[in-house]
């Protein structure tokens, strides 16, 4: 419920490792891996747009708002 | 002046305050005896007929009141060193800390509590002990419920922007 992050399937999508993005918007391994974990409590503005530009999609492409409801319906 | 690392702030005052606890400690133990000993003695002496060692109600009240003193300033003096631990480490806003300044702020309670029991007691009987509080005591013990919820937020904040990605 909440937030949830896809940042996973989106590197996926791309081919993408987790260092190699790292190594592209300049944030830690450890960063990202809260990230996507789901462990972060907040992502800057300036992190968004990096992931953004080198993954090459729209920040909704990674963040995701779960009311509950929405996975319940997708289930039925 | 650094805050942290050697000949930091912090440093001189973890030293003065492993000084300050051992002496604390001492007396702690003394009085812990004194409070044992000088009753069994009077006890003792006054059964065997031996006389008297001089030793009345207010003066039990002031080896009494000086115990709790000791004993808090001991509890706070540890306190006080896990909290420096954690700023040597360079992580002092934990919830931990939060705790110790609140277990100091009730520990200082307690002792001003007790101090005010005390000299009440003093008031019944026919003794030359004088045990006051102030108020400055009163609102330092505010002061220092008021830094633990400081700490407490600052903790959090600090979660929070660990978290921050």
């Amino acid at each position: 419920m909440g937030i949830s992050i896809k940042l996973d399937r989106v590197l996926l999508e791309r081919g993408m490792s987790l260092t190699e993005l790292s190594e592209r918007v300049g944030v830690t391994i450890a960063n990202l891996s809260i990230l996507k974990t789901g462990k972060a409590k907040a992502i800057r503005f300036s992190t968004l747009e990096a992931i953004c530009k080198e993954l090459d999609c729209q920040p909704g492409d990674i963040l995701f708002f779960d009311d509950g409801e929405t996975s319940a319906n997708a289930a039925e | 002046m650094r805050a942290i690392g050697k000949g930091s702030l912090a440093s001189l005052l973890a030293v003065g305050l492993h000084f300050t606890r051992i002496i604390l400690l001492a007396a702690f133990i003394g009085l812990s005896i004194a409070m044992v000993v000088v009753p069994l003695v009077s006890l003792f002496m006054s059964a065997f007929g031996a006389g008297d060692i001089g030793v009345d109600a207010g003066d039990y009240i002031e080896i009494s009141h000086h115990f709790v003193t000791f004993s808090v300033m001991l509890f706070v003096a540890n306190r006080l060193l896990e909290i420096l631990k954690t700023l040597r480490f360079g992580s002092p806003f934990v919830g931990e800390n939060a705790d110790r300044f609140r277990g100091v702020g009730y520990a200082l309670l307690i002792g001003e509590g007790a101090k005010v029991a005390f000299g009440f007691l003093t008031l019944f009987i026919d003794s030359s002990a004088s045990i006051n509080t102030s108020i400055i005591t009163w609102l330092a013990i505010i002061a220092v419920f008021v830094l633990a919820e400081v700490f407490r937020e600052g903790a959090r904040m600090k979660e929070e922007q660990d978290l921050t990605v």
